[in-house]
């Protein structure tokens, strides 16, 4: 297989089996530096599986994988120093606080000494944790335990990070926390695979995006090309954009024989909550 | 790595330290049971604080010979005389031990030079009490019935060579003071006898008297220690469980890094309770720890270092924590109550004396033993270290194996 040295992950025909069941049937998946790629499909589709061996900690059965240019059979190490995973499952160390459970993954990630305080100190105020960091991590509310795991990953400067699924169980403040962090990481040249099943962020964070399903890759690009792929419903949206006379425009088009309806364009459920509650992280409030 | 492992074991030691159901349960619960356990054996090496077994006294005779024997009997250590009547029925309906008959006649059967005649009622299901009893009547049996017969056959022997009646007055004499100071056979007759008997191992040392509290100590230290470290060892499960080993695999930090932090850790509190137990053992016991303490740590740490081996070999070993909690519980109580323990492997069998070896508490208890017991210093106890560091190795290298099969990259 030819290197190429533009992409982060590049994957091919690999098939993974546990017993007599596929957990992957043959798939091939590539991600550039610096791209978002939002990894869709059902539960049992292969996702963890693809991400398990992507990080290093299983091995295909048969097929090729390169990580950041490098084999994980051979570079697994070198690789992990590279790459940040962050679980869906919460992983930290309830007794201890968030600065001691930064510190630690930061040693363990191979921080070096002089620059661990660096770069706790980032990670404590990205998550938006600082004023509480030396409080234990089981005091914690949910949103803000999902925030130092996510930030525990990322420590050692990754140039690759997986997040599978880090927004599971969050209010709406946290959450939208967390896309603010994913979009720094993003912008600041960091690949990313996203996997989640809330469609709406993948369509916000990632620049493309690859559909498993039963072990396979069924289906990948933009959001435009995939949208493409499925037959249109036939209807048509006019959207008037800014533009108090709608009511004249249905008019004209009701005298051009065009059938038209008015439909005010109302913000969603989310923007509303954190319109009336404001955009900034309530962790402090009881 | 070596800085990976210490970065785990201080996480750990952390966290050890914040729970205080872990604490309670390494230092407090030791500690009482030590404290049981060494008022219980308290007695063992020694005559103080001895539970006596009550033997009823019924005295027929009621003669001068036969007060200076129920006396004399009172005078043991392991016995309380109780004079009654009715003595076999009361040792029949099981609410005494044993019963000292003395018959009509005792005196006269004595001064005559016949053999005095007395029966023992025991309750024969008491073993145990019966060889107190035994032990502390036979003596005084002895050197009582000795001196009456021997003094009767000297008279009847001057006699029959026609000697003055004065000069057996003045041998009396001499023979009453020969037997007069000596309570017990052991420290008399053995004498008369030629026989010089030397107690070589600490009469005057404390520890000698509290043989049975050292036993206590040390073997709640073992057993206990094996609990606490399959526990600390455990840890590798509940990082298991609450994602945070996944997470440490996913970092460049070698895997065996990992769990030689999780083994310094499990030494680390290890060595912390035993040196809580034997300072409690120090204090309350009066154990002589800090005569050999540099003996004492390093078997301390080849304990510990055999007991982490376990602990860690059944956590990567046991799926879950309930199967790693059942698992060891079993294998603990069986290796504490082989390995002696519970109660000293000099008083059980040979074969089970031999059986009890496979077990790395017996080591450990024969290093305790050696230093606590026999005051010892580190070249008296290398061997037991050899087998105990062995021990570890062989069982760190099962737990290497076990984790790189369970928590290495799967193919």
């Amino acid at each position: 297989m030819t290197i190429d040295s533009q992409l982060a992950v590049e994957a091919r025909s690999v098939e993974k089996r546990y017993g007599s069941q596929v957990a992957l049937a043959g798939v091939d998946l590539t991600l550039k530096r610096g791209e978002a790629l939002g990894l869709l499909g059902p539960n049992g589709a292969g996702k963890t599986t693809l991400i398990r061996i992507l990080s290093t900690i299983a091995r295909q059965d048969s097929g090729s994988v390169r990580v950041l240019g490098l084999d994980p059979a051979v570079g697994a190490v070198a690789i992990r120093s590279r790459i940040g995973v962050v679980p869906q499952e919460l992983a930290l160390y309830d007794g201890l606080t968030a600065r001691e459970n930064l510190n630690f993954f930061a040693r363990m990630h191979g921080v070096g000494e002089s620059a661990v305080s660096e770069r706790v100190d980032w990670a404590l105020a990205s998550a938006g944790l600082t004023e509480r960091a030396n409080d234990r991590v089981v005091t914690y509310s949910g949103g803000m335990q999902r925030r130092l795991n996510i930030v525990a990953s990322l420590l050692h400067e990754p140039e690759l990070v997986f997040l599978d699924e880090p927004t599971v169980g969050i209010d709406p403040h946290s959450r939208n926390h967390v896309y603010e962090m994913v979009e720094r990481l993003h912008a600041s040249g960091v690949a990313i695979v996203y996997t989640t099943h809330q469609l709406g962020e993948v369509e916000r964070l990632c620049d493309r995006i690859v559909i498993l399903d039963r072990g396979r890759a069924v289906a990948g690009g933009t959001l435009s090309e995939l949208q493409r792929r499925v037959p249109a419903t036939g209807r048509r949206k006019l959207r008037v954009i800014a533009d108090e006379r709608f009511v004249e425009a249905r008019e004209a088009l009701t005298k051009a024989g065009i059938e038209a309806e008015i439909e005010e364009e109302l913000p969603d459920l989310e923007a509303v909550f954190l319109t009336l509650t404001g955009r900034a992280l309530r962790d402090g409030e009881i | 790595m070596i800085r990976a492992a210490f970065t785990v074991a201080r996480k750990d030691l952390a966290l050890f330290l914040r729970d205080r159901t872990a604490l309670l349960l390494t230092f407090a619960l030791p500690v009482v049971l030590a404290m049981i356990f060494g008022a219980a054996l308290g007695s063992m090496g020694g005559a103080e604080g001895m539970g006596r077994v009550v033997v009823l006294v019924e005295d027929l005779d009621g003669s001068t010979q036969s007060r200076a024997l129920v006396a004399e009997i009172a005078k043991s250590s392991g016995i309380e005389v109780k004079a009654t009547t009715g003595a076999r029925a009361r040792v029949a309906d099981g609410k005494a031990v044993a019963a000292l008959l003395i018959p009509n006649g005792y005196e006269t059967d004595l001064n005559s030079g016949r053999e005095a005649r007395l029966v023992l009622y025991r309750d024969a299901a008491r073993t145990v009490e019966q060889q107190v009893v035994a032990g502390s009547l036979a003596p005084i049996l002895m050197k009582l019935a000795g001196k009456q017969i021997g003094r009767s056959m000297m008279r009847k022997s001057l006699a029959a060579i026609g000697m003055d009646e004065k000069v057996g007055v003045e041998l009396e004499k001499t023979m009453g003071d020969s037997f007069a100071d000596g309570g017990d056979l052991m420290s008399s007759m053995p004498k008369a006898l030629g026989l010089e008997i030397e107690d070589v191992t600490g009469t005057d040392d404390p520890a000698q008297k509290n043989a049975g509290k050292a036993h206590a100590v040390a073997g709640i230290a073992v057993m206990m220690l094996l609990f606490s470290l399959t526990a600390a060892g455990s840890t590798i499960l509940d990082e298991e469980q609450q994602g945070t080993l996944q997470r440490l695999r996913l970092t460049p930090t070698a895997s065996r890094a990992l769990l030689l932090g999780k083994a310094i850790f499990t030494i680390c509190v290890g060595l912390l309770q035993l040196v809580v137990l034997f300072a409690f053992g120090a204090i309350v016991f009066g154990l002589p720890v800090h005569k050999t303490l540099l003996a004492l740590l390093v078997l301390s740490f080849a304990v510990a270092s055999a007991a982490t081996g376990l602990g860690l070999w059944l956590a990567v070993t046991c799926r879950s924590r309930k199967q790693l909690e059942g698992l060891s519980t079993l294998i603990i109580l069986a290796m504490s109550a082989l390995g002696g323990s519970w109660f000293p492997l000099m008083i059980t069998p040979a074969w089970y004396q031999k059986l009890g070896h496979f077990t790395l508490n017996a080591w450990a208890m024969d290093g305790y033993h050696a230093i606590l017991w026999y005051g010892k210093g580190l070249d008296g106890i290398v061997v037991e270290i050899g087998v105990l560091l062995a021990i570890a190795l062989m069982l760190t290298l099962f737990a290497l194996r076990g984790w790189n099969r369970r928590f290495e990259v799967t193919t």
